[in-house]
């Protein structure tokens, strides 16, 4: 049996969905036969009727009205078409979803889904990766599962985590990623995964960079140095510990994310490895982000845009000759 | 008339400033090309500053005993218009400057985006920016992220602190990182070797010699040197009870030379010459496993005789290792007597706090060439070397000190 990145995410909706009266789907496009943009709930709404709800194409209420329906003691999971249509919806994530338990103590356990990331030819508003943006504010909860298994398991853990949770799915790993079958259960929320053992240089990484950085540590091993690289699965909260653990055993750090380059994971995770972990450092951290630009439709543009294993491996050989 | 500069020249490498010693010439008066008409001082030698081109002095803004960076206008020179404008292109920049059209951190990948957008130029507020005065107190400017084969991360800093390591541990290290530096695998690679070598753990005075020697030598050391002939030292030992070794002789020479001469072994701290107020010296004992120096307090005033049983006292002492830190500490320069051990010349290094050493030889007998007799007659001869920290003693007044030294050595009687 193979399943993709994409029916992982259906296959872990509907485990919800059978297992959790209070969870519903929440979404443009999702409900009747036409089960999302990327049919991601293909099926679910035959399977679960008044579970899986149309929503007006207004992101701003989609996310107040799933604000409102947790506070009565729902579980929604709001499909947001494209990550970047989120920014529409920013005030009720940030201010209303991510302040409310610290104003009233009274929690939001809504989950926000973002087919985030691009593909050839999406252009710029249908290919942004808003980790970064959403990591900043306090009272949120940013997933960025890099596999089958972890998109399977961390879309569960989220709708069981009462506070609010965006979970950033890779719409370039949708199907080209495939596992051999599903899991019972993965790692904890909030903890980094050793995607691969070196000890030259560790690269931090997350959702679909992890897979470039690991085409280009394969590419180097043929060099002679072994990378590290590391798959922070969930950008907020991040896993210092792991982080700092494996620089300690390489020395050499670079941070790779396909956010722009301004602020950032990348560059949160050389702040924390800087200051907590600056002795362990034999040459000064770097990080590989996409252009400081917005995202170009053409092809040819988009693919020099976003960091690929090209671009990773050869900011690695710099960083393991310093 | 156009005028043409004077600017104050680029006078030597690495020099950013002079100072006017003198002006020659007037307003008004006339000059020729090339002609020195501005003396100025700089650290290494006095220098001229030349006309551009001929014409007449029209300005001149310097002042005597003023020090201007290079590249200042000194005056200015009424010439002929082609002079004038042969020398435009020569001017200095003009002293303000725009603020750059290009917004920083655009391009922040490396390979470039080449994509920017287009700034309404009227919108952007200029700042003024003076180049004039260069740069302060000289020296080429150094990129900040320039690392070279001295760079030491921070992983490798924290692993000789670790260690106890210093910058002299890591000599024996061939870097292989970027500009030839030390990278922690270099570091860790080179210091396996201690698990295959028989180690142990180094003594206190080895540790405290180690450390000492290596503040000594990061300073610039010279050395002199020349011959004295001992026989005059040797006849005079013949007629004391106790003996005084020559090392002792040379000790009292020494002090007394410094008496006359006290500002060869001051101290240079920063830009500041230190004095001491007495003349005290060390003498190098080898103990069990290093050397220490206890110093010998008021050695000027102190007789030979005093000196030797002093000397006496010592030995038994170091022996029963029994010297401590505060009898090794002060003075202003010590004597090293190698030549007990057949040596007959070195390069000794000086204590560390202090800014000269004197090291004496083996003394042997050798042909020394006799002017009265127009022949060679047999001496006992040993080199005499002196090692100075060049910063504050240079080779004239080194060796205008030794050959006083020399000179007390060979008429005892005087010490």
């Amino acid at each position: 049996m193979s399943i993709t990145y994409l029916e992982a995410i259906r296959e872990a909706q509907a485990k919800l969905l059978r297992d959790d009266k209070r969870v519903f789907i929440y979404g443009q496009d999702v409900g009747g036969t036409f089960g999302g943009a990327f049919k991601a709930t293909k099926g679910l709404a035959k399977e679960f009727p008044g579970r899986v709800l149309n929503t007006p194409i207004s992101e701003d209420a989609m996310v107040g009205t799933a604000i409102g329906a947790a506070l009565e003691g729902m579980r929604p999971i709001v499909e947001m078409q494209f990550a970047d249509f989120s920014s529409i919806a920013l005030n009720q994530i940030l201010n209303n979803a991510g302040t409310h338990y610290w104003r009233t103590n009274i929690p939001v356990p809504i989950t926000v889904r973002l087919p985030s990331g691009g593909t050839k030819g999406s252009g710029p508003f249908h290919s942004q990766s808003m980790e970064s943006l959403y990591a900043h504010y306090p009272g949120l909860i940013v997933m960025t599962p890099a596999t089958v298994e972890d998109a399977y398991t961390m879309l569960i853990d989220a709708v069981a985590i009462d506070d609010p949770v965006v979970y950033c799915e890779h719409k370039y790993l949708y199907y080209h990623l495939k596992a051999d079958n599903l899991p019972n259960d993965g790692m904890p929320v909030g903890k980094a995964r050793i995607a691969r053992s070196g000890r030259d240089l560790t690269i931090v990484s997350y959702s679909a960079m992890l897979h470039e950085s690991l085409s280009a540590a394969e590419e180097i091993a043929k060099e002679g140095f072994e990378i590290e690289v590391v798959d922070l699965r969930t950008v907020k909260p991040l896993d210092t510990a792991t982080v700092l653990a494996s620089v300690a055993r390489t020395g050499r750090l670079l941070a790779v994310g396909e956010s722009f380059p301004w602020g950032g994971v990348t560059a949160e995770v050389i702040a924390r490895v800087s200051t907590d972990g600056f002795h362990l450092l034999d040459a000064a951290p770097a990080r590989v982000n996409a252009k400081d630009t917005p995202i170009p439709y053409h092809p040819n543009l988009w693919s020099t845009h976003r960091p690929s294993s090209k671009v990773i491996a050869a900011k690695a050989r710099q960083l393991l000759r310093e | 008339m156009p005028q043409v500069p004077i600017i104050m020249p680029q006078l030597g490498e690495s020099i950013a400033e002079a100072t006017i010693v003198s002006i020659n010439v007037k307003l008004g008066e006339k000059v020729a090309a090339d002609q020195e008409i501005i003396e100025v001082e700089t650290n290494k030698a006095v220098m001229g500053v030349t006309t551009p081109c001929a014409g007449e002095i029209a300005k001149i803004d310097a002042q005597v005993k003023e020090t201007y960076p290079i590249g200042t206008v000194l005056g200015y020179i009424e010439a002929s218009e082609k002079d004038a404008a042969r020398f435009a292109k020569q001017a200095p920049p003009p002293p303000q400057r725009e603020m750059a059209e290009e917004i920083p951190g655009r391009s922040e990948e490396k390979s470039g985006n080449g994509a920017h957008f287009q700034i309404d130029k009227s919108a952007v507020r200029t700042f003024r920016v003076s180049t004039q005065g260069a740069v302060p107190g000289g020296g080429l400017p150094v990129p900040a992220a320039a690392k070279g084969a001295g760079f030491l991360s921070p992983r490798v800093r924290a692993r000789m602190a670790e260690l106890q390591l210093t910058n002299a541990d890591l000599a024996g290290i061939a870097g292989t990182g970027s500009g030839n530096r030390v990278t922690i695998k270099d570091l860790e690679n080179y210091l396996r070797q201690m698990e295959s070598a028989t180690a142990s753990d180094a003594s206190a005075i080895r540790a405290g010699v180690a450390d000492a020697m290596r503040r000594s030598w990061s300073r610039p050391l010279a050395t002199i040197g020349s011959s004295v002939n001992l026989d005059p030292v040797l006849t005079d030992r013949k007629q004391r009870d106790p003996k005084p070794g020559p090392a002792l002789y040379a000790l009292r020479a020494l002090a007394l030379a410094l008496v006359e001469n006290p500002a060869a072994s001051a101290k240079l701290i920063g830009a500041r010459v230190l004095q001491s107020n007495t003349i005290d010296i060390g003498l190098a004992i080898e103990a069990q496993d290093g050397i220490i120096v206890p110093i010998i307090r008021n050695a000027d005033k102190t007789s030979l005789a005093d000196l030797t049983t002093k000397y006496e006292e010592l030995v038994s002492l170091g022996r029963a290792r029994r010297i401590s830190p505060e009898m090794q500490s002060g003075g202003i320069a010590a004597v090293s007597n190698f030549g007990t051990f057949g040596v007959e010349w070195g390069t000794p290094i000086p204590l560390p706090d202090q800014t000269m050493i004197l090291g004496l030889g083996v003394g042997k007998k050798t042909p020394r060439w006799d002017e009265s007799k127009s022949e060679f007659v047999p001496a006992t001869e040993a080199q005499i070397t002196l090692s100075f920290d060049h910063r504050s003693l240079d080779g004239g007044g080194a060796g205008r000190l030794l050959k006083r030294v020399i000179e007390l050595l060979e008429n005892p009687a005087k010490l």
